[in-house]
């Protein structure tokens, strides 16, 4: 075999893997499509003001993990504690940070101490003390430091309710989000755990913890992030949600079942992807027992996190997840292909480590030999351009068609401006960002090889306010 | 030449595709700007129609012959018109939905094989329908979609009849814990005219289902119906279901009856710890203040719970209470002596709110 002959085989053999990855990806759009559809029609008779006003619908304990948040946990708390739902408590666990978060949180909720028995259910590093206010629905454990996912343990063993929503301190939550979310356990006792969909709120202006108008960011690297985002959430994790086997609750928000989280064991604290490790280990848990249940998925725009605005933070974020994948990836490996755990695994555990997790790798080595072939004079120089167009065009495609489907049923954007904004991202997306990501993630392997266990830090520059004079 | 044939063939292939999907995304939004617009133009023609028809009582003869769009936007028009009337201008516009053709056709729609359109049909008849339609929409509560038998029950409880709740009250037995809530959450909503069909199910000793009984004590404990008293005092006896025996206690202090003293006072010496906290919580929500001896009892409680719940009790009884507190918070042991404060305390900030509210 020549060397012109091999690469034109890798050649063949990249463009195949390209055409195969999309073509699935279509399949999930597709499915994804149907279900939106469904979901948007269903909506109409949603009702909330009925299921807000409604007795018995199961109160919902929302638990949330607090590091050195000490500048804005005042206002998260005040936000959550005025959501509307019939009946919430709010619990904050402080995770012996090494600021003012306690003292703040003490002082702007006249938080007493309580005697409040913790049942223990899940193992956490040592609570120090339990705090809880006279007139609010608010309990705050504070304990030593022990990690995001030792925190949420400690705070679902506070519980007290039946369901547990567990958020990240620094997200948005619109108004009736716990609604929204719940509504799939009150629709059916199956329901263990439900996800709700993340937006990019970067952009968007927002006023006392409150989204007042959803936009487009004029930034790039944002605006990207924004089609990112919904490709990922409303046109895949919908689809995996209807086949039952979606292995992501965002730990930016997700809901379960408090006798089902704790039944599963809780989050795991020695991994980097504990949001993806917890949904995988219900499916394994309630899978093995043999039961009947579902993990839903909710394609409705509820909680608006702060995407990275800079490369260098991006790159970390993105190492990490690529990380976390790796981690439950391989400490779940006996689900892939196993008959015995049905969608989960014999579809979703083999799609992950194929395209989520190799999918990298065999891109960038897509381009190396392409790069080879052009050097070498081995490839004809209309074949590389031929191959990169049909990459960016097939690459494009489930991005402009998040961006459809946004806008055929969600319609979250009203601005015409904005939506020209996401179809441009949703093209250029292709030229050098993709790539970029999947170098990140193929670095993330090797970090993952090196047991590297580091967080990383994710500078954030804050949410809009209408009077912020500054737009990213 | 055949590698590059491939090659352009993809690339021509997903180029295309992907540009016809951006030239489609523009399309809609251009749609839906089309749409709402003649949607306002419609709206502008039929609404004056039905607002000339609140007033004097007689159906336009051009809205019985209306073209089906407009049919669809007539219905949604006269529910939205129907959440804010009350009295004769309501008769008229219902009136006008039977005359209009709406009513056949909502009652033509609940076959419909669309799971939609018989929810939509469903909640116009629960808007403008008679009790004459709370049987057939009962049979929709066996609904393959969850949506229309949500739908469904939400009309009966709008339509209101003996039938209707008759209808909702068997579904409280529903083996899915859903549809048993939600059942019981509309049976709520119609109010007394529940309570004959909920008395029934729970004075039905031998029925199999106790999740039905348990959700009928809590719906009546929530109405506040005295009627439902000797059902209620007739279901704390029974020693095989804790959750019945707690339910209807709390239901019994939810109505308040002073009469209700005496069961509620054994309730509070039940060997299960939820009935003691339902009875420590209806003792207070009754505030008779013989009962305080009885909830400074359980102040020592074992059960962490009952101890928190009694602490509170004694804070809404007033001077005897407060005194019963205070005496406790200088005696008694350390885990007492806390319950006891915190609810001293908690009395103190609300009258502190109240002061300033």
């Amino acid at each position: 075999v020549t060397p012109e002959e091999l690469l034109r085989a890798l050649t063949h053999l990249l463009l195949g893997y390209f055409l195969l990855v999309n073509a699935l990806q279509l399949v999930l759009y597709a499915i994804s499509f149907v279900e939106v559809s469904r979901y948007v029609g269903k909506d109409a008779f949603s009702s909330l003001p009925d299921l807000f006003a409604s007795k018995y619908l199961q109160p919902v304990s929302v638990v949330v993990p607090a590091f050195n948040e000490a500048p804005t946990i005042a206002d998260s708390v005040r936000s959550l504690l005025s959501l509307h739902y019939p009946l919430h408590e709010v619990v904050v666990v402080n995770d012996g940070s090494t600021d003012e978060t306690l003292h703040v949180l003490r002082s702007e909720f006249e938080l007493e101490e309580s005697l409040q028995p913790l049942r223990g259910e899940l193992p956490s590093a040592p609570v120090r003390r339990v705090y809880a206010s006279a007139t609010l629905p608010l309990l705050v454990i504070d304990k030593d430091n022990g990690g995001k996912s030792d925190a949420l343990n400690a705070g679902v063993s506070a519980a007290r309710y039946p369901l547990v929503c567990c958020i990240d301190a620094d997200i948005v939550l619109e108004e009736d989000a716990l609604l929204r979310i719940v509504r799939p356990m009150a629709e059916s006792s199956e329901v263990v755990a439900v996800g709700g969909l993340v937006r990019v709120a970067n952009g968007s202006y927002f006023e006392r913890g409150r989204l007042v108008r959803a936009a487009a960011p004029k930034g790039l690297l944002a605006g990207i992030q924004v089609v990112e985002y919904l490709r990922a959430f409303v046109s895949t994790r919908t689809a995996w949600s209807r086949l039952n086997c979606l292995l992501i609750i965002s730990g930016a928000f997700g809901l379960f079942r408090r006798a089902d989280l704790i039944r599963a064991g809780g989050y795991a604290t020695d991994t980097v992807g504990e949001d993806m490790e917890i949904a995988t280990r219900m499916h394994r848990t309630l899978r093995e027992a043999g039961e009947r249940y579902r993990i839903s998925f909710v394609p409705d725009p509820v909680a608006w996190t702060e995407a990275p605005a800079t490369l260098s933070v991006l790159a970390r974020q993105r190492d990490r997840w690529h990380r976390g994948l790796i981690e439950t990836l391989s400490r779940h490996r006996r689900m892939v292909a196993n008959p015995r755990y049905g969608t989960v695994g014999m579809l979703a555990m083999p799609y992950f480590v194929l395209f989520e997790l190799f999918g990298p790798v065999l891109e960038i080595v897509g381009y190396v030999v392409l790069g080879a072939g052009v050097l070498t004079g081995s490839l004809h120089g209309g074949i590389v351009l031929a191959f990169l167009v049909a990459t960016v065009g097939l690459g494009a495609l489930p991005s402009v068609a998040a961006v459809f489907l946004e806008e055929l049923r969600l319609t979250t954007y009203s601005s015409s401006r904005d939506l020209v904004r996401l179809l441009c991202c949703a093209l250029v997306e292709n030229l050098g960002y993709r790539q970029l990501t999947a170098l990140w993630r193929v670095r993330a392997i090797g970090s993952y090889l090196r047991k590297d266990r580091e967080w990383g830090v994710m500078d954030r520059q804050g949410f809009l306010s209408r009077e912020d004079p500054v737009v990213r | 030449v055949e590698s590059l044939s491939l090659m352009l063939l993809a690339s021509a292939g997903s180029a295309t595709i992907a540009s016809l999907v951006v030239v489609a995304t523009v399309v809609v939004r251009i749609l839906r700007a089309m749409r709402t617009a003649r949607l306002e133009t419609r709206r502008a023609r039929l609404e004056p129609l039905l607002f000339r028809t609140l007033d004097t009582g007689r159906t336009p003869r051009c809205l019985r012959r209306l073209k089906r769009r407009d049919t669809a936007l007539l219905s949604q028009l006269v529910v939205e018109l129907l959440g804010m009337l009350r009295g004769a201008q309501r008769e008229h516009i219902v009136r006008l939905a039977a005359d209009a053709g709406l009513v056949e056709l909502d009652v033509r729609a609940l076959a419909s094989g669309n799971h939609l359109r018989r929810a939509r049909a469903a909640e116009n008849l629960g808007h403008y329908g008679g009790p004459e339609h709370a049987v057939v929409l009962g049979q929709l509560l066996d609904d393959p979609e969850e949506i229309v038998r949500a739908v469904v029950a939400r009309s009966l409880s709008r339509i209101g009849t003996g039938e209707a709740a008759h209808a909702l009250a068997l579904k409280l037995t529903s083996p899915s814990e859903v549809t048993g809530l939600r059942m019981a959450e509309n049976l709520e909503r119609m109010g007394t005219g529940a309570v004959r069909s909920l008395v029934t199910l729970l004075d039905s000793v031998q029925h199999d289902d106790r999740r039905g009984q348990v959700l009928a004590a809590r719906v009546l404990g929530n109405l506040r119906v005295a009627d439902a008293r000797p059902a209620l005092r007739s279901a704390i006896q029974r020693r095989w279901n804790t959750d019945l025996r707690a339910q209807a206690t709390l239901a019994l202090g939810r109505i308040g009856h002073p009469d209700d003293v005496p069961p509620l006072l054994m309730a509070a010496t039940d060997s299960a710890w939820p009935v003691r906290v339902q009875a420590a919580n209806a003792l207070g929500m009754i505030g008779d203040v013989s009962t305080v001896p009885l909830l400074r009892q359980l102040l020592h409680d074992p059960e962490w719970w009952v101890r928190e719940s009694a602490g509170a009790a004694l804070a809404n009884l007033g001077d005897a209470g407060l005194q019963a507190l205070a005496d406790v918070v200088q005696a008694a042991g350390e885990q007492t002596r806390l319950h006891a404060a915190s609810a001293l305390e908690g009395r103190a900030v609300a009258e502190r709110l109240g002061g300033a509210a």
